[in-house]
């Protein structure tokens, strides 16, 4: 097997990464960079657990080999934080009870970042959309959709 | 789906070689280097699942996704053109496709995750050879055609001679690459539409995907012509010809849609499975589908916003 040099930007930081040909990029954000955040749940494709955001868009992390990502920008869940805050979305998160075991957190918390950047208030049926690639077996979802209309408000309010 | 192989796969993917070719010329001399034993990669949502499954074992992947110029949607001649490289989420996002080719917007829309539809790509889902294809199954009514490239040369494959068995098509993802998709873009008294009945709306795979293409003369209150496909009903995609016969030339009524409806039933041919239903239910699905999406579609050409 051929170690390969790949040059990722991840979370604002540049990272400069010797990776082997067929590993995938939810298994180098973990052990290269020891971003936990990211949880390799199905390696399907099918739970959502290993979203990140590359080139803005949200892809499932598990079913991209390292060397696709090449030359890529990533957000994982440990970005959304700036200087030791939590994201607005993180708070909500907290705040309406929309984390049991947070294992699909993340997931969650990027698809709705990543819905927000691109339209800030979307309606309930866009954020349904958005996050239907992540499947969370705790909360029965209602909880996550409040808080990510509510965040959607809060930015509202806030003009945004 | 073997369920024992999906509940053993290995953590870990194998293989040795990831190519990153910027041409195709270089992409189609790594595949023929490797004489067969390297495939191609784009989206790579179903090629990585068949190597976990262990149902491929390629020695080096080709990842063409670098490669310039695959990923537009055009309009050229009065023919819509998909590059080889555009995902499901470009083909939601086009109003070109929205506007002239629908069915193939509502098939993209409901594929696998917004996560799946960002990376996979539309000649992916064809390439894969799936009968229930999301987007093969509006693709198929909508007469496309697609442009294959190897070594020798290009050829134009329509889609009605593409698919050869389950999993099987036209083209070897080792020694070619399907670089363009091409249809006629649908003129104003023509409409399409896609249905789709699965368990859940997003990541479940789909008991029945059928869609329609559509044209009347409405002063007539006549069918001119219908394209019905439909899957997964068999082995390969299939074209419910007979009822597009019924169809042809047919005035507009509840009768004629009924009976369409019954023939589609008919000719198709479910199987008991247990993902997707007994024989008797899919066929029932079946009349049941034909009969909402002719009347969607007449809908959709009077007008109206369904």
């Amino acid at each position: 097997m051929s170690k390969e040099k790949i040059q990722i930007e991840v979370n604002g930081k540049v990272a400069v990464l010797e990776v082997e040909s067929d590993e995938l990029l939810v298994d180098v954000l973990r052990k290269n960079l020891g971003l936990m955040g990211t949880k390799a749940g199905c390696r399907a494709g099918e739970c959502g657990a290993c979203s990140v955001i590359l080139n803005g868009k949200v892809v499932p992390s598990c079913l991209i080999p390292a060397m696709k990502a090449d030359g890529g920008k990533i957000t994982t869940v440990e970005g959304l934080e700036e200087d030791g805050k939590l994201h607005p979305l993180q708070r909500a998160f907290v705040e309406k009870g929309a984390i049991q075991c947070g294992f699909c957190t993340p997931g969650m918390l990027l698809s709705a970042k990543n819905l927000l950047d691109q339209n800030p208030h979307p309606t309930l049926e866009e954020i349904k959309t958005a996050i239907s690639g992540v499947l969370c077996r705790c909360t029965g979802y209602q909880k996550i959709l409040h808080a990510i209309q509510e965040t959607s408000e809060t930015m509202k309010d806030r003009g945004v | 789906m073997n369920l024992s192989k999906t509940l053993v796969w290995p953590k870990r993917l194998h293989w040795e070689k990831y190519f990153r070719p910027q041409t195709i010329p270089e992409a189609l001399g790594l595949l023929e280097k490797h004489k067969g034993s390297a495939r191609i990669i784009a989206g790579g949502t179903d090629l990585l699942l068949q190597i976990r499954n262990g149902d491929l074992a390629p020695k080096a992947l080709v990842d063409i996704t670098r490669i310039p110029g695959l990923d537009r949607v055009r309009l050229e001649g009065g023919r819509i053109k998909i590059g080889g490289l555009v995902t499901h989420t470009q083909v939601v996002q086009s109003r070109l496709i929205e506007e002239r080719a629908m069915a193939l917007k509502e098939g993209a829309s409901w594929l696998g995750s917004p996560q799946i539809r960002n990376i996979g790509t539309l000649s992916g889902n064809i390439v894969s050879g799936q009968p229930g294809a999301d987007t093969t199954i509006p693709l198929l009514a909508l007469n496309a055609e697609v442009k294959v490239v190897n070594k020798k040369g290009e050829r134009t494959i329509p889609l009605t001679e593409f698919f050869i068995d389950t999993g099987k098509t036209a083209v070897d993802s080792s020694r070619e690459i399907l670089t363009e998709i091409s249809f006629p873009a649908l003129k104003k008294e023509e409409t399409s539409i896609s249905l789709r009945l699965a368990r859940r709306k997003a990541l479940a795979l789909p008991i029945l995907t059928l869609a329609i293409v559509l044209s009347t003369d409405l002063a007539k209150r006549k069918f001119k012509y219908a394209r019905i496909a439909m899957g997964p009903v068999g082995p390969i995609p299939f074209r419910a010809r007979e009822t597009e016969n019924l169809l042809a030339g047919a005035p507009i009524s509840e009768d004629i849609i009924k009976e369409a409806a019954q023939k589609a039933a008919q000719e198709s041919n479910p199987r008991t499975s247990l993902l997707r239903g007994s024989e008797g239910y899919r066929r029932n699905m079946v009349a049941n589908l034909v009969e909402r999406g002719i009347r969607i579609g007449v809908e959709r050409l009077e007008g109206k916003n369904v």
